[in-house]
C-alpha cells in the first residue's frame, strides 16, 4: 500500500512541477501556453537517450532542464510579439511538432515504438520501497527548491515587473522596461521546470512513447491551476494534489459505489473535471487558493 | 478460533508429510489466489477492454467451480488501463502493492505492456498481454522470463502476409502503414518476409493518424504500379483510404489486417469498394472444445459470438492455463507457478480444453492445454504462434478461404 502511496506521491510532484511552470507563466505573465508538453517531452527524452547512451544521471537530468529552457528562447522569440490567444495556438503547435518529431525521427528516439529500459533512479538502492522512497524525496527537494525559487522570484523586483507585465503591458513600456525580455526568461524558467519534469518521468516510468506527450497533459495542469488558483504556490499545490487524488481516488471509489462499470466510471471521471471546472470559473475564477478580497 | 486451530493442525501434519505435500494442504485451508486483470476499458482498446475483462472473470468463475487451482480459490481484481501508458503503470502499481496480486492479465497495446512490465518483473509476479511489439520477447522487457505473449506479434502478422501474396501470387507489393508500433510492425515484418522470398516492394509510406484525407500518401503509392498493396491500419484510416482509391479507379488489390478489415468496414464502404479484399487475422482455435466453452461464456457476458473478439479468447485462456500451471506447481509461488507454464501448455501430454479437465488429468500425467484463442504453446520468449486465416470479401460478405501456418 505505501508503495503505492509512493507511486502516486512521486506522479504527482512531478505535476507539480508542471504546473509551477504554468502557474508563473499565466499567473505572473499572462502567458497563455498550451504546448508545456512539449517542453515537459524534450527534457524526458533527452534525459532518457544521454543515460541510455551512459552519460550519469546527474548530468542528463541537468542537460533536460537545459534543453527544454534554450528551446523557450527561439519559441520566445518568435511568438512573444503575439497577443495572447495567438500565442496559445503557436505552443499549442509547437507541442504536436515536438510529438510528431519525436515519432518521425526513429534513428534517435525510436519513433512509435519508444524507448524501453531507461535506468532508474537510486538503482544502486534495492529495487522497490526504497529507491521509491528516495525518488520521492529527491522530487521533493526539487520542488521545494522551485518554490522557493519561485517566491524569491515573485517578491523580487524581476517578479513585480512580471506581474506588471500581466496588468499592464503599455504602462510598463511607457515606463522604459522592455516586456518581451521579461517574458522570454520567464518562459525559458517555466520550460526548464517542465523539463526536469520530463526527465524524472522518463527514468520514473523507465518507459516513455510519443503517446503520452499528448496535449491532454498540458490540460490536466491548466485544470489543475485554474482549480488551485492561478498565480500562487499554493494554488498550484493544492490544485495538482486534489487533481492527482481525484483521478487515482477514483479507482477505490468504484469499490464502493455499487453498479457502475469501470467504462462509466472512466466517463463519469472526465465529466465530474468538466463540471468542477465550469463551477470554479462561473463562482470561484481565482481558485480555492485565489484572493479571497477579490472577485 | 476452532478455525485457526484446525488449520494449524492441518498446516503441521502437512509439515510433517513430505515437502512436496505441504504446500497444496496449506493452500487447501482457504487461501485465495488474487489476481489482476489490467485491461484497455477505455480509450483506443475500448472497443475489446470489456469483453476481456469479462472473460477472466469468467473463466476465474469456472475454475473456482471446478474446486480451484491448488486448493486456491481465484479472487479477480479489475483495473481499467484506459489505454493510456501512465494510468497504466499506476493501475498496476495498486493491484501489485495493494490488491497484491500474483499476476497481472490481458494488457492490450505494446505501449502499456512494455509500461507495465518492468513493475511485474521486479515484483516477480508474471505479466501476460496481447501486445505485438518483438521488444517484449526479449531483453530488457522479459529478462526475467516472467511475460507471455498471447497474441501472434506483429512480425509473424507480416510473415502471413506475405505467404498470403505469394500465395495469391502477387509481383508488386507496396506498403501503407498508420504511424504506432502495430502499424508499421506489420509492414516492417511483411517488408522483412518478402525481402527473404527473394520479393521487393515497390513503394512504402507512414501515414500520420486523423487526417481527414490521405489522397498524397496514396497518389505515392499508386504511382508505383503495384499490384497490392498490404497495410497496417485501423478501421478508420482504412475506410477513407479505400473511398479515396476507390475514386482514382486504379485497379489494386489489398492486404488488410483483419481488425481493420471487417464488417464495419464493409458497412461503411458498401460491397462495391470492398470487393476483393483479403483480411488477414490470427484465429482462435475454433475448432477447439475450449472455444466452445470460451464461446458459451462470451455469449453469456456480452450477447455476442465469442469470435467477435479474438483478444477475449486470450484473456480466457491466460487464467485457465495460470491456473493450471498453479495447480501443476502445487503452490501459488509464481517463481514455482512460471516453471511449470510450458509443462501444462505445450506438448507432451494428454490434450485437455478446460480446467477442470486439466486438473482431473494432471493427477495422472503431464497435460498439454489446448487454448481457445490458439494451440497455446510458449516458445522460449514466451510467445505463442497463431494461425492466420485468409478471408476474401464477396457480395459484402468477409468469407474465409483459407488457413495459413506459419
Amino acid at each position: 500500500m505505501l508503495s503505492y502511496l509512493l507511486a502516486i506521491a512521486i506522479i504527482t510532484l512531478i505535476y507539480l512541477l508542471l504546473s509551477f511552470g504554468l502557474s508563473l507563466q499565466y499567473g505572473s505573465v499572462g502567458l497563455i501556453n498550451f504546448g508545456h508538453v512539449g517542453f515537459f517531452a524534450i527534457g524526458a527524452y533527452t534525459s532518457a537517450l544521454l543515460a541510455l547512451s551512459g552519460v550519469p544521471l546527474f548530468a542528463s537530468f541537468c542537460a533536460a532542464a537545459l534543453a527544454a529552457g534554450l528551446t523557450a528562447w527561439p519559441i520566445g522569440l518568435i511568438s512573444l510579439r503575439l497577443r495572447d490567444d495567438y500565442f496559445a495556438i503557436v505552443t499549442l503547435g509547437f507541442s504536436e511538432t515536438v510529438r510528431i518529431i519525436i515519432v518521425s525521427e526513429k534513428w534517435l528516439t525510436n519513433g512509435v515504438q519508444g524507448v524501453p529500459g531507461i535506468p532508474r533512479l537510486f538503482s544502486s538502492l534495492p529495487v522497490g520501497f526504497e529507491a521509491q522512497l528516495a525518488t520521492a524525496g529527491l522530487l521533493l527537494a526539487v520542488c521545494t527548491l522551485a518554490a522557493l525559487a519561485m517566491w524569491r522570484i515573485i517578491k523580487s523586483p524581476f517578479g513585480r515587473i512580471i506581474q506588471a507585465i500581466r496588468d499592464n503591458e503599455d504602462a510598463l513600456k511607457a515606463l522604459g522596461k522592455d516586456p518581451a525580455r521579461f517574458k522570454i526568461q520567464v518562459l525559458m524558467l517555466s520550460s526548464a521546470l517542465a523539463g526536469l519534469a520530463g526527465a524524472f518521468y522518463a527514468h520514473y516510468i523507465t518507459f516513455i512513447i510519443p503517446e503520452q506527450f499528448v496535449p491532454l497533459v498540458t490540460f490536466y495542469v491548466w485544470m489543475a491551476i485554474i482549480i488551485g488558483g492561478v498565480g500562487r504556490i499554493s494554488g498550484a499545490i493544492v490544485g495538482t494534489v486534489l487533481l492527482m487524488v481525484f483521478l487515482e481516488g477514483s479507482r477505490f471509489l468504484r469499490d464502493f459505489i455499487p453498479g457502475v462499470t469501470e467504462v462509466e466510471m472512466a466517463s463519469l471521471r472526465i465529466g465530474v473535471i468538466g463540471l468542477l471546472l465550469i463551477l470554479f470559473t462561473l463562482y470561484r475564477p481565482q481558485g480555492i487558493m485565489g484572493d479571497y478580497t477579490k472577485r | 478460533m476452532n478455525r485457526t486451530r484446525r488449520e494449524f493442525l492441518a498446516g503441521t501434519a502437512g509439515a510433517m508429510a513430505l515437502p512436496l505435500f505441504a504446500g497444496s494442504v496449506f493452500a487447501q485451508s482457504g487461501g485465495s489466489l488474487r489476481i489482476g486483470a489490467l485491461n484497455p476499458v477505455t480509450g483506443a482498446g475500448g472497443p475489446y477492454g470489456e469483453g476481456m475483462q469479462k472473460m477472466i472473470l469468467a473463466a476465474a468463475e469456472a475454475i473456482n467451480a471446478a474446486g480451484g487451482a491448488a486448493g486456491s480459490k481465484i479472487e479477480i481484481f479489475a483495473e481499467d488501463t484506459q489505454t493510456d501508458p501512465q494510468a497504466a503503470v499506476l493501475a498496476a502499481k495498486k493491484l501489485i502493492e495493494v490488491n497484491k496480486v500474483e499476476a497481472v492479465l490481458g494488457t492490450w497495446s505494446s505501449g502499456i505492456s512494455l509500461a507495465v512490465i518492468p513493475l511485474t518483473n521486479d515484483a516477480g509476479k508474471i505479466l501476460m498481454h496481447t501486445s505485438g511489439a518483438p521488444a517484449l520477447s526479449v531483453p530488457p522487457a522479459n529478462e526475467k522470463g516472467l511475460g507471455y505473449r498471447f497474441q501472434a506479434t506483429n512480425d509473424r502478422f507480416g510473415r502471413a502476409f506475405a505467404e498470403i501474396a505469394e500465395k495469391e501470387g502477387f509481383k508488386r507489393p507496396a506498403t501503407m502503414a498508420f504511424n504506432n508500433a502495430s502499424g508499421i510492425g506489420n509492414t516492417e515484418g511483411f517488408k522483412k518476409a518478402w525481402t527473404a522470398k527473394g520479393g521487393e516492394v515497390v513503394s512504402e509510406v507512414v501515414y500520420e493518424p486523423k487526417q481527414a484525407s490521405y489522397r498524397s500518401e496514396l497518389m505515392q503509392i499508386l504511382a508505383a504500379q503495384p499490384d497490392v498493396i498490404v497495410t497496417g491500419s485501423y478501421v478508420g484510416d482504412t475506410t477513407i483510404i479505400l473511398r479515396e482509391w476507390y475514386q482514382t479507379g486504379q485497379p489494386v488489390k489489398w492486404i488488410i489486417p483483419g481488425w481493420a478489415a471487417n464488417s464495419d468496414l464493409v458497412a461503411a464502404l458498401g460491397a462495391d469498394v470492398v470487393e476483393g479484399i483479403i483480411s488477414v487475422d490470427s484465429i482462435s482455435n475454433e475448432k477447439a472444445p475450449s472455444f466452445a466453452a470460451y464461446d458459451k461464456a462470451y455469449q453469456a457476458a456480452m450477447g455476442k459470438p465469442g469470435t467477435d473478439n479474438v483478444y477475449a479468447a486470450m484473456t480466457w485462456d491466460m487464467m485457465t492455463v495460470l491456473a493450471l500451471a498453479v495447480e501443476a506447481a502445487g503452490s501459488t509461488d509464481m517463481a514455482k507457478v512460471n516453471e511449470k507454464m510450458r509443462d501444462v501448455a505445450n506438448p507432451e501430454g494428454t490434450k485437455v480444453y478446460t480446467f477442470a479437465e486439466g486438473k482431473e488429468a494432471l493427477k495422472s500425467g503431464p497435460i498439454n492445454y489446448e487454448g481457445a484463442s490458439s494451440v497455446l504453446d510458449f516458445d522460449e520468449h514466451g510467445d505463442v504462434t497463431p494461425d492466420f486465416s485468409a478471408s476474401f470479401v464477396e457480395d459484402g460478405k468477409i468469407n474465409r478461404r483459407y488457413v495459413v501456418k506459419i
